[in-house]
């Protein structure tokens, strides 16, 4: 059975962009367009790997991150952060929320600033979930 | 009623990150979230003759608004802050309802209306649309006279002017939150010409005891609140002596209620809120009318 892969991001391109990547590559491809449709998604049905966006309405991918670090049934999903925002502005961000709300967030196992090509994201995607 | 969550609805051309980067002393009173919202005016990218739909042109524009997004995002996030955005090619005013139905902010932040007087005068203006169709608090930023300073501190010096409706007592609710923030504060009540019964001195000196004894009231409520305030009443046309009022104590901003009337008769008479909204230098923040 091939893996699902959930895209949360809010750009329809993006998100067409990906799951004409992850069909082609044999993934199942799930898709949400904010942080609070990505979490429900992911609490109903947990994916086998998460490509999340951080600049969204309704919920930010950085709050939806946070929480699947945070939370024991979930935090072993791996996520894939694929997005225009700087990976030093989303690391200070999670400094700051670290120090606002105690504890320490472990940093994404892989972080994409787009543009990417193709071939980089499959390679991203196979190296955490093969 | 915290601010924890506001819309800031740009074009760029008269909202940037340096009017944003004013508010952000909310957040000493427990701002947390920042939702931007730009809307593309579909006659931008409309069907021209010869050449159709302008859909290079919209994804363009739609990539220059996000490239900006990110930036200031950046910022935001880098201070803990939550952030999100919208682009969106559309009409301004049902684009700020749709967000505000999805996010439920607690303010909106908006640039001067941009309709010239004739399109206000069949239209009305952004802002009167606006409060028409929302019960959100709505602050009008404005960049202060020609030389498009923006006011660092707008809530250094702001001058509430109070109508006793039950929109200046959501005002009430909101600004006593913001005991972090303000400054000083001045409150103020307009005794309408109009209304006064006679012109002798007793009688003006009679209504403006009443009304002093009001503003006393309300200032010890903001006192236990922690906010500095000075009271003052004035009699004559309020829209002038409102006006006169900021301009003494160099406000920092004018904060008011909506009026209740009518649409037909606000279109053609205006309102008080509405004037000095569209037409004064301040920036000002309006609460509409409690639904």
């Amino acid at each position: 059975m091939s893996k699902k892969v959930l895209v949360v991001d809010d750009d329809p391109d993006v998100r067409s962009f990906v799951v004409t990547v992850l069909e082609e590559n044999h993934y199942t491809p799930l898709v949400a367009q904010d942080g609070v449709e990505g979490l429900e998604m992911i609490e109903k049905e947990p994916p086998d790997l998460v490509i999340l966006d951080v600049l969204m309405p309704r919920g930010s991918g950085i709050r939806l991150y946070r929480k699947l670090k945070t939370d024991d049934s979930l935090k072993e999903i791996p996520v894939i952060m694929f997005t225009g925002i700087a990976m030093r502005s989303f690391l200070k961000s999670q400094k700051a929320l670290d120090e606002f709300n105690g504890g320490e967030v472990p940093k994404p196992d892989i972080y994409l600033e787009k543009p990417v090509e193709p071939e980089e994201l499959v390679r991203a995607i196979q190296k955490k979930i093969g | 009623m915290k601010i924890k969550k506001l819309l800031f609805v740009t074009k760029f051309e008269d909202l940037c990150y340096d009017s944003l980067n004013s508010l952000l002393t909310l957040r000493k009173a427990g701002l947390e979230h920042v939702v931007f919202l730009n809307v593309i005016e579909r006659d931008k990218v409309a069907m021209k003759r010869g050449s159709g739909y302008l859909k290079e042109e919209e994804v363009k524009l739609k990539e220059t608004a996000n490239i900006r997004f990110i930036d200031w995002a950046e910022n935001l996030f880098e201070l803990g802050m939550e952030v999100g955005a919208y682009i969106e090619v559309s009409t301004l005013i049902p684009e700020i309802l749709k967000a505000v139905e999805k996010e439920k902010p607690d303010l909106i932040v908006i640039g001067r209306s941009h309709k010239g007087p004739l399109e206000q005068l069949y239209s009305r203006s952004d802002i009167t649309e606006l409060t028409r169709r929302t019960a959100i608090p709505i602050l009008v930023f404005k960049h202060l006279a020609e030389d498009k300073v923006v006011p660092e501190k707008i809530f250094e010096r702001p001058l509430f002017a109070t109508s006793w409706s039950n929109s200046s007592e959501k005002a009430i609710s909101c600004l006593k939150e913001l005991g972090n923030v303000i400054g000083e504060m001045h409150i103020m009540h307009v005794v309408n010409e109009k209304d006064l019964k006679s012109s002798d001195t007793h009688e003006v000196q009679k209504v403006r005891k009443k009304e002093r004894k009001q503003l006393d009231d309300l200032c010890e409520e903001f006192e236990d609140a922690g906010i500095s305030v000075r009271p003052h009443v004035y009699v004559g046309d309020p829209e002038k002596e409102i006006l006169k009022a900021a301009k003494e104590y160099q406000a920092t901003m004018i904060i008011l209620g909506f009026s209740e009337k009518t649409a037909i008769l606000e279109r053609w008479m205006g309102s008080i809120s509405r004037n000095i909204a569209d037409k004064s230098i301040y920036p000002c923040m309006l609460f509409p009318v409690k639904k």
